[in-house]
């Protein structure tokens, strides 16, 4: 396969912290992950799986003890990368955490989206129609003029999105982006990832702690140990229940609902249910079936 | 195995009466947080607080233990205003336990031992009570011994939030108010954590306030639900008692939990499942008795 096609493109990554003694804490174990242009893959893992550095790794904030890491076809791991090519690599690749008051730097919206382009150089008048498309890009374009403090927290967490589309990058990685948020606010700010996605073609990478999220995304990759244990479609990975809750994990509560039926109540159901509609239809037929037993 | 500390305490209530709180008051920011609240949060029962971001959650919580002073009305604990004698406002934080949102960020001692012993020094405590609450605390938390000695900062996120969880429980608090004490952790951290303190709460027969966004979780670990709405008290009730009513709970920010959704979807479907389930165990049982019953009524 060629590289081009990906816009993450890891082989064999390996990392790892020192503890206090200076011993090395393997954190990331050899680990390879490609990809695609305009995808959305969702990252789950327990607490301490290695989730947020390999993000750190996958943006170039941290550098790997070894493997190979391929950006939009550039090797990151040679040694004559300058620093001017590392900030352009970090502009393709933005990422959005987990605190919307950590993200905001300015006092009012418009000037906090501008920020970033203005520390990459970008000219005045370009500046302004970044913002501008920024902001219609996350839905927030009325509030272009208010004070961040202002606004709730799903709202704060588009303004950082913005922030970040205003770089222009080609794939953005969430950090747990919604874990702060109320019902309202995650739902907003999933709705705008979903739509960066399908209509920018922003690559996503989203991780997450909400099963009901990752159901969304096309692909889902789950953490563990700082290894890769699962890696498929959302529908094949959620079937992996036992091996879920074994490291720590859940599926979503309509996929809980049917494995245990099926497990523990020995109904005849298919083991890959994510839907509640699936679900209703696949009890349907069971229901009509006892109904007819009993005509 | 594990001690039991003996008898339980009295429960106490604690309520804010017509309390309205205003932030930056005499400056051109000045703005009512709370309006005119008058709610109560019963004796011995876990109530989870819920409500959209800027509902007046987190005011609530620092009014309880007195951090914030109410510019105007009361707050009460048992009957009697807290602000009554305000040079002794210090002893109402023993009495009412607050763990911060994301509370990890505030340890600061050389052990973990240390950390959550901290709350019962400043009481005064001996030192053999002081063992003992650490002990227990740590029970609850699912620390155990040997982490006793690290130091907090080589522990993980996870553990660290632990770690500040168990140094407000050591306090023995008649009331303890936790704030969002599950947000960012894995799903099995959740339980654990929420297990814990539910444990903690049905031992010790104590008040506890959860401030949450999940519906999911405070369905399982909560008694009954509280929902805000812009500084005002929307709804109080059992899960049920809150959670029929879909529009309102959409109107203002929140949500049912998902499986309540599917039970509904299996109604309309012409599946006559009991109306008034929020958690997956409930469904589970009520899924598998309808479609038993079903079964044998065929058959008879």
């Amino acid at each position: 396969m060629e590289s081009k096609n990906y816009i993450i493109d890891a082989k064999n990554l390996c990392f790892s912290y020192k503890n206090e003694d200076g011993d090395p804490l393997p954190v990331i174990k050899n680990v390879s992950l490609a990809v695609e242009k305009g995808s959305f893959v969702a990252v789950l893992g327990h607490n301490g799986s290695g989730k947020s550095t390999l993000a750190k790794l996958l943006n170039l904030v941290l550098t790997p003890d070894s493997g190979s890491l391929v950006i939009d076809g550039c090797e990151t791991m040679r040694d004559d990368l300058t620093d001017a090519d590392i900030y352009d690599l970090r502009r393709k690749i933005g990422m959005v955490f987990q605190n919307p008051d950590n993200q905001l730097v300015a006092t009012i919206v418009e000037e906090d989206i501008a920020f970033g382009p203005e520390n990459l150089g970008i000219p005045p008048k370009e500046i302004r129609t970044r913002v501008d498309e920024a902001l219609k890009a996350v839905n927030m374009t009325e509030f272009a003029h208010h004070s961040p403090s202002q606004l709730s927290g799903g709202q704060k967490q588009r303004i950082a999105i913005a922030g970040i589309i205003a770089m222009l990058p080609d794939c953005i990685i969430f950090d747990e982006s919604t874990a702060m948020l109320d019902p309202a606010g995650r739902a907003e700010v999933m709705d705008t990832i979903e739509r960066l996605n399908k209509e920018k073609g922003i690559t996503v990478l989203l991780i997450t702690h909400y099963m009901d999220e990752a159901v969304r995304a096309d692909r889902v990759v789950v953490m563990n140990h700082g290894e890769i244990l699962l890696d498929d479609a959302p529908r094949h990975v959620f079937s992996e229940v036992e091996k879920l809750k074994s490291v720590g994990l859940d599926v979503p509560q309509v996929t809980d609902l049917m494995w245990r039926l099926k497990k523990d109540a020995g109904f005849d159901l298919p083991g890959d249910l994510l839907h509640s509609d699936e679900a209703v239809e696949a009890l349907g037929k069971l229901w009509k079936k006892l109904s007819g037993e009993e005509a | 195995m594990a001690e039991t500390t003996g008898e339980k305490k009295h429960a106490a209530e604690i309520e804010l009466s017509h309390v309205t709180y205003r932030y930056s008051v005499g400056t051109p920011f000045e703005k009512a947080a709370l309006q005119d609240v008058s709610l109560k949060f019963e004796a011995g029962i876990i109530t989870g607080l819920m409500g959209h971001t800027g509902s007046g959650k987190s005011t609530i919580a620092q009014l309880l233990n007195g951090i914030l002073r109410p510019t105007e009305g009361q707050v009460l604990i048992d009957g009697r205003d807290i602000w009554a004698e305000p040079k002794k406002i210090r002893e109402i934080c023993f009495r009412v336990g607050l763990v911060f949102q994301y509370p990890e960020y505030q340890l600061f001692e050389e052990t973990v031992a240390k950390d959550i012993a901290y709350g019962p020094h400043n009481m005064g405590l001996d030192e053999k009570e002081i063992a003992r609450r650490v002990e227990e605390a740590a029970r609850f938390t699912g620390l155990t011994p040997d982490l006793f000695e690290k130091s907090p900062f080589e522990l993980s996120g996870g553990q660290k939030r632990r770690v500040a969880i168990a140094g407000v429980m050591a306090m023995d608090p008649e009331i303890l108010v936790l704030d969002e004490p599950a947000a960012g952790l894995d799903p099995r951290g959740r339980k654990e954590i929420l297990g814990g303190i539910r444990a903690y709460q049905r031992e010790k027969g104590n008040t506890i306030i959860i401030i949450s966004h999940s519906m999911e979780d405070m369905a399982v670990y909560a008694d009954k639900l509280m929902v805000l709405d812009h500084g005002h008290l929307s709804r109080y009730g059992t899960s049920h008692e809150v959670f029929c009513h879909a529009e309102e709970l959409k109107a203002v920010g929140l949500s049912r939990p998902q499986i309540t959704k599917l039970m509904m979807e299996l109604q309309k479907a012409g599946i006559p499942v009991d109306s008034g389930i929020y958690t997956v165990d409930d469904a589970y049982e009520a899924v598998v008795r309808l479609f038993r019953e079903k079964k044998q009524g065929g058959m008879a």
